[in-house]
Parts: structure tokens; sequence; C-alpha cells
């Protein structure tokens, strides 16, 4: 009898599941056809037209017929828009790809971004990424440490970012400045947090020099001004090929940007862009990015990736600058960097 | 007998050309165009910095809910802005100074001396100021860094020292890096003042004894002071306003400038600081305003008329041997200042990587990438749309501007030049942010926002200060006898205007074309903020390019836009010689 009983509440539940996943997914059909009926999605993007996001973009196009307009701004810029248009009641956006704390910063501020819904593929993320209410993992950019290889031996490679406070480097890192907003400021506030106060100030002894050009400075170690520079975008070095540079992931993990999805108050074309959001975790599409050194937020693109990006689509995470934090992260390396 | 009274005399039809020109000389239709002028002016500029004015003022930005306080303010007057600024000052005074000078003897050299290739010196030595600063600044880092620098390995190669023999990246870099740009830039205004002076004064003092040193001095020099004085002030607004040099060889020797001050309260703030970046934008202002009021006192009741009614010919000053010095120095300038940096640029397009000179690396894709980018010419596309329609607009609205200010006395020209100097003395990121506010909160049926020209309102703005000093430096130089001679004979306004006015200018038009249209195709911080999609000028194309680390892409296009500045100075000279030769 109970052998019964299980066998009815396996078949209840089945029944049950597909319902609910048919529901869903007549849903889904629903917001595809209404986002074929807008025709296009305006996104305001960090990408400046980089490749991947380009080629995510064409293939979105050719998928569903939808004509994607992709504004690129840097991040203060790209803010300073989306909150002026919103606040002038210019409506001219429908999605942004921004950083975790720029959207918290958002939310905090103002009422410039609404609720997303459910995007079917965000079932799919890996841990640790999860969706808000108002946001949708996009990608990640870790970032270690690039060295030049002809003037830093093999068996001197820094493994950990203790390495780097080795008084054979002093004066000879170069690093994005680490006192204002930015790839610098992010290694600094979660290097003080995993690896302790003492790690900060050790390094400010190392006398490491500012830069404010992280594409060119990593070309500037290339040529050898530098042997070291700090924090390293994975990414930023996958075109490097053929330069004597290396990437080192330390052992201790990668700091961390994480680049999010919103859906911008009253956009015209709210059905196209969940659809985007939605093409933007299809697994070929985080396949690009992980191609391009990036992590991948959804399950499967990592192990799919080429061999020479699988070591950092699979690099271990140390974690994410908040905003909470940042007044006073970006004060203490002031005091430091005097 | 009747009379007929005044109302009732028949008039003989008047033609309308003569009724037009009669009301041109009527009170109110003159008040009426002042104030039409001074309304578009009051819009490019005044509205923009109302909206940083308030921006300054209050805690949020325009749109947010906040409170007035002067917080803003108060942080500028601190000690570290106080070092800030004394930074900018003194950086921006060296270079502005050295610059003039050089740009003194290189006109001089050009204009009124028999120097062997002067027609090529002359395009040659404008070249680096049309250059984007950011690829001058990458091929001055990978020659003159101390540690594997081009310069610094012959240096120690040659002499055998361990100490290199430069540092870009350091104060005099800076200074080094602005003055590349500074000194072609005061060159193209004062080449043009020098050509339009009369050398019968100068041959006046020789012929009562006066040495050509003493000549020099007395005469050619103070002749030029409007134009030499405009181009100073110009330059040095221009220097304080550097972001590039100083972000890229300031950073890493700890100089802090204003506009890098500004740049990290805008963008690299864990909230954007407008309230302190517009503020001190406000404070620097009013200091260049100060600027401008002593210059308008050294000028004023001075005649610097040296175009009269008696024909002149420009007088070359034969230098002997002398002219392979004068022709060297150019050359010299032209090496370090062209040659060395563009140099780098244009051996590296043909490598896979800058600084990486090996045969496997040998590679046209650059050039193949940049051409066949469709975003690139549609850039193109627009930037020259906008470059033509924008020079041209910011020349004639500076040409009138010019004009109601220097060859007028009516009432409200001082306000009217005023007006059209504003823009300059503001921060081109912090007037960017203006322009961004002021265009989105315009009433909602004014669509110039998110089009293409919320972008050329920006540039006739950014643009009119330099059109209406350079079209003033001309319209002084010029003697009021030729309007009045060619009034007495007959000729009417308008005709005196085109026939005297606009003819004798207009070589300073072409230059005042040139810069702003160059102006145009650099302008970066207004245009990443005011373009929407379609409407992607150059600059923004570069800047997607610079960050995603293709600075050999960046420098294919910066060598075309040189090829274009050669196209381009090579048609305005021929058209000036052209024109010299029929005056």
């Amino acid at each position: 009898m109970s052998r019964v009983l299980k066998w009815i509440v396996c078949a209840g539940w089945l029944v049950g599941s597909s319902a609910t996943v048919s529901a869903q997914s007549a849903d889904w059909t629903a917001v595809v056809d209404a986002a074929k009926k807008e025709g296009k999605v305006v996104v305001y993007s960090m990408a400046l037209g980089a490749p991947y996001y380009a080629a995510v973009l064409k293939s979105f196009e050719a998928k569903y017929g939808i004509k994607v307009e992709s504004l690129d701004l840097r991040a203060s810029e790209l803010a300073e828009r989306v909150r002026t248009e919103q606040a002038a009641g210019r409506f001219l956006g429908d999605t942004e790809i921004i950083t975790t704390t720029m959207i918290e910063e958002q939310l905090k501020t103002g009422d410039y971004v609404q609720k997303v819904g459910d995007i079917p593929n965000a079932a799919n993320l890996r841990e640790p990424f999860k969706t808000s209410d108002v946001s949708v993992p996009a990608y990640v950019q870790p970032m270690g440490i690039l060295i030049n290889t002809r003037l830093v031996k093999p068996e001197e490679e820094p493994k950990s970012w203790n390495d780097l406070n080795d008084p054979k480097w002093k004066g000879k890192i170069l690093s994005d400045d680490m006192r204002p907003l930015g790839s610098g400021n992010t290694m600094f506030a979660v290097l003080q947090k995993k690896m302790g106060a003492p790690f900060n100030e050790q390094l400010a002894e190392q006398k490491p020099v500012f830069s404010r050009d992280m594409r060119n400075d990593a070309r500037r170690v290339a040529r050898g001004e530098y042997p070291i520079y700090v924090p390293q975008v994975f990414a930023f070095a996958s075109d490097l090929k053929g330069l004597p540079v290396k990437v080192v992931i330390p052992q201790e993990g990668a700091p961390y940007a994480q680049m999010e999805f919103a859906l911008l108050k009253n956009a015209a074309h709210p059905n196209a862009a969940r659809l985007l959001i939605n093409h933007f975790l299809e697994i070929d599409s985080q396949l690009l990015y992980a191609n391009a050194w990036m992590l991948p937020v959804v399950k499967g693109a990592a192990e799919r990736a080429n061999d020479d990006a699988k070591a950092f689509a699979n690099a271990k995470l140390m974690g994410m600058a908040t905003l909470a934090e940042r007044p006073a992260m970006m004060e203490l390396a002031r005091k430091l960097y005097q | 007998m009747s009379t007929l009274s005044s109302n009732e005399i028949t008039h003989p039809p008047m033609r309308w050309g003569i009724r037009f020109a009669r009301l041109m000389e009527g009170k109110a239709p003159r008040r009426l165009a002042l104030a039409a002028l001074a309304l578009l002016l009051a819009f490019l500029s005044l509205y923009p910095l109302s909206m940083l004015l308030y921006g300054s003022l209050h805690t949020t930005p325009p749109g947010m809910a906040g409170t007035f306080n002067l917080s803003g303010y108060i942080q500028v007057f601190t000690w570290p802005t106080a070092v800030v600024f004394a930074n900018t000052v003194g950086i921006s005074l060296l270079k502005t100074v050295f610059s003039l000078l050089l740009a003194v003897l290189f006109g001089w050299i050009i204009s009124r001396t028999d120097t062997p290739m002067r027609g090529s010196l002359e395009v040659l030595i404008t070249l680096p100021f049309f250059v984007p600063p950011i690829l001058t600044a990458m091929a001055w880092g990978m020659l003159g860094n101390p540690q594997v620098g081009v310069i610094n390995l012959a240096w120690q190669w040659l002499s055998g020292s361990e100490t290199p023999l430069v540092n870009v990246y350091s104060y005099a870099g800076v200074v080094w890096h602005m003055l590349q740009y500074s000194t072609p830039f005061l060159f193209l205004f004062v080449v043009e003042a020098f050509r339009a002076m009369d050398p019968a004064l100068e041959e006046a003092s020789r012929m009562c004894g006066a040495s050509q040193w003493r000549t020099f001095r007395r005469v050619t020099l103070p002749l030029m002071l409007p134009a030499v004085i405009t181009a100073f002030l110009l330059s040095f607004i221009r220097g304080l306003e550097s972001f590039e040099s100083p972000l890229f060889f300031g950073t890493p020797a700890k100089i802090e400038v204003v506009t890098t001050a500004i740049y990290n309260s805008i963008h690299h703030q864990s909230i954007p600081n407008y309230q302190f970046a517009s503020a001190l934008s406000f404070v620097i202002m009013g200091l260049m305003f100060l600027l401008v009021i002593w210059q308008w006192h050294l000028l004023r009741g001075r005649s610097f008329q040296t175009v009269t009614g008696k024909g002149y010919s420009p007088r070359v000053i034969k230098l002997g041997p002398w002219r392979w010095l004068t022709f060297a120095v150019c050359v010299l300038f032209f090496i370090i200042s062209v040659v060395l940096p563009i140099g780098q640029l244009l051996l590296g397009s043909f490598f896979q990587f800058f600084g990486f000179y090996q045969w496997d690396m040998l590679t046209l894709d650059h050039y193949r990438s940049v051409l066949g980018n469709d975003e690139v010419w549609r850039a193109f596309r627009n930037t020259f749309l906008l470059g033509f329609g924008g020079a041209s607009a910011t020349m004639v609205l500076g040409s009138i501007v010019a004009y109601v200010s220097t060859r007028t006395r009516w009432s409200g020209r001082q306000l009217i030049d005023v007006l059209a100097w504003l823009p300059w003395m503001m921060p081109g990121m912090v007037l960017a942010v203006g322009f961004l506010w002021g265009f989105a909160f315009l009433p909602g049926a004014i669509t110039i926002y998110g089009t293409i020209w919320a972008l050329l309102i920006a540039y006739v703005a950014l643009g009119t200060p330099v059109s209406v000093r350079v079209m003033s430096a001309a319209y002084h130089q010029l003697s009021f006898d030729l309007e009045e001679c060619s009034r007495v004979h007959g000729a009417s306004w308008w005709q005196t205007l085109w026939r005297i006015l606009i003819a004798l200018a207009w070589p300073s038009f072409a230059v005042g074309w040139v810069l702003t249209f160059f102006g145009i195709m650099r302008e970066l911080s207004a245009s990443v903020l005011l373009y929407s999609v379609g409407s992607e000028v150059l600059s923004v194309v570069l800047l997607r390019m610079w960050e995603n680390g293709q600075a050999e892409a960046v420098s294919v296009v910066g060598l075309m836009m040189m090829l274009l500045v050669f196209l381009f100075r090579w048609v305005q000279l021929r058209l000036i010689k052209r024109y010299v030769s029929t005056l």
C-alpha cells in the first residue's frame, strides 16, 4: 500500500512540476514574443566595445532578430547618464551592465531600476553567484599579478600575495593607483580584509609606483620598465600573447569585480531587455567570456573553455569590494600612500 | 493753397537693398541683433554654467533631493587644494612661457625671414598639435622612461653612464609633454599676426638707426601684443585645464593638478563629488576671469592697427648664412616633437605590439582592422559632418562676436565678449557635465538630448572662445581707415564687410577654422557624455579601442588624422598664398 502511495506522490509531483515548467515556459514564450514585437533593446554598458561583448550581442540579434543598440561609457559616466535621464524623465535606456556596487549605489541614492522578474537561465548560475530582485550576474573580472618573464626568474615568481612584500621587489612594483576608486582600490580593499592590515602596510613600504592606465601599464611591464604589475585583470592580459609576460593567480585567490544586469525603470523595451539578459546567461555566450580569460557565472562554460583560458575561468575567487566599506578603504589607502 | 502733411508726401519707391541697409543702420535692429546674439551665447555658455553653479551649491546633482550649502567651496579652500592649485599654475606658467618663446621665434622665422623651405616647415611645426595626446604620451613613455627608455638606453650606451638622462615621469616631463601641444597652437596665432603686419613701421625703426634686435623688441613685439597676449592667455588657461599630461606623467611622480583632482572627484570617488568638482572649477574660473580683465586693461586705449590702406608686402629679412641656423632650429623642433614620437607610432603600427620590433611580429593587421571596421568609418563620417558644420558655425559666430566687440561702439559689446569667453574658462570635463544636465533638463518637447544636435551645440560652445580670440586679434590689426574709405567711396555696409573686413581677415578665419575643426575631432569629455547610438564620433571610438588594449589600432587612426592635417594645411596655405598674392 505504502509503495502505491509513494508512486502516486511521485507521479503527482512530476505532473505538478511539469505543469509549473510548462507554465513557466509558456510565460517565457510570451516574453519572447513581446520582445520580438518590441524589436529593439538599448543597453548601457561599460564594455566599451570589447569583442566578446560585441559577439554576444551579434549572436542575440541573429537568434531573435531584435536589434541591439549598445551605448558604451566609462563607469562614472554611465552612472551619471542613467541618473540624469531617469531624473529628467528621458527613458532612453532599457538595461545596464555595471558592477554590483554601482547597482547598490543606485538603489541607495535613487529609484532607477526595476524588478527583473524570472530569467530562465538564472537557474543555471554557479556558486557563489545569485540573482536579486533587481539584478542578475553577467560575468566576473578577477585580478592577479602580472610578471615580466625575462626579469622574474621562474624560482622567484610570486605564488602568494605575500610574496609581493619580499624586499627584493622594493621600488619594482608598478600598480594601478590604490587611492581612488578603481581596480587598484578593489585589490587594496579585498587584501585588507582577507590578508589582514599588516599586509597592506608592508606593501606600502615596498613603495609601489602608481599609474592610471591599466592597458598601457601591462605593456610597460612587458617592455621591462617594471618586473611586476598589480592588479592585473586576467582578461586584459589575454590579448598580450607573444609578449614576455605571465599572469599569476595567487594561491589565496583573486579579488574580483562582478558585473550585473539591471533593468532600468520605465524601459521602453523591457521584454527585449529580459530576453537579452537570458541570452547572456546561455552557455555559449558565457563561453565567449571564459575564452577571454573571464570567469563565467553559469555552470558548464568553464569546462568548455580553451586550454589557455581554463585556469582563469576556474580561478579561486577571493572576494569583491563592497559599497559599505568603500569610503573607509579609500581613506586608508590615502593614508598609507600619502 | 493746400499743403501736404509729412505722411502725405510720396517717396519714390526705394530699392530693397537700400531699405535693408538703412534698417541695419538704425538702432532698433541693432539692439535686436545684439539681444539675439546675447541670447544665443547665453544658451551656449550661461545655461550649462548655471546648471553647474547649482551643482556647486547643492549637495546632490540636479534631479536629486538635497540641500543647498557651501561645502564644495569650503573643501576648495583647504591646504591640499592650495598645493594642487600651486602645482597647476606652476606647470601651466612654465609651459606657456617656454612655448610662447618658441612660437614667437618660429613665427618670426617662418613669416619674416628667408629661411629655406619655410612653407614645408610651417606645416611640420604645427603637426604635434593635431595628434591625440594619449598617443604621444604612450610614445614618450617608451622614449623617456628611466628604466628602458630608448633615449636613456642610447645615452647609457654612448656615455657609459648608469644614470638615465631623462625621466618623463616627472614635473619636467609633464611640462615637456604639454609644451609640444602649446607651441604649435601658439605658433598658429603668432605667425598670422606676423604676416598681417605692415613692415613700414619696422623699416622706420631701422632707418632711425635701431638694430634688428631693438626693432624686434621695441616695434615688432609691441605691435603683436594683442595676438601674443591673447595667445598667452588661451594657452595658459588651456594649460590649467590640461589633463592627459599630468595624468600619465604626473601620477607616478605624485604630482596632482586641478584636472586630476576634478577627475578623481567625479570618476573615482565612492559617490561622485560634483559639488567639489564644480566649486573648484568656479574658483578657477574666477581667477581666469581676473586674467581676462588684465588683458582688457593691457590692450585698452591702444592702437595695434598694422593693416592700413597703404599697400604693403611682408618684408623678408635676409639672414645670410644664419638662415641655415634658423632652418636647423625648426628642423630640430620637428625632429624632437614629431619624428621621435610619431616615428615610434608609425613603426609600432606595423608590428603586433608597440616596442617589440621583431621580424615575426611584423603585421598589417592593425591597418586591416581599422580600414575594415564599419564603426571607424561611421565615426569618421559623423566627425567630419560635425567638424565641418561645427567649425563653420563656430567661426561665423566667432567672427560676428569679434566684430561686435572690436569694431563697434555698441553698448553691451563687452557682455557679448565675456559670454563668449566663459566656456574656455571651465575645465572641459566639468563643462561636459553641465551640457549633459542642461540638455537633459530642457522642457520635454525640446529633444536635443540624445541626438547629434547635442554634440553640435556643445562643440560650437566649446569652440567659440578660440574663434572669437582668433578673429578679434585679426580685426584689431585692421585700420578703421579702410572701412571709412570704403564707405566714403559709396560702398554699402555689407559691401564693406565683405570686401574689406572679411577679405582681409579670412586667413585668420581659415586658421581658426582648422583649430576648431581639429578641436572637434579631438574633443572627448563632452562627446562621451552626449553621444548616442549611431552618432559615435572618432574620439569615442578611439577611447573604446584604447580601453580594449588596441593601442596600435589607435595609432593607425592617429596617423590617418595626421594625413588629414597635411591635406588641410596644404590646401589652407595654398589658398592663403593665392589670396595674399592678389591683395
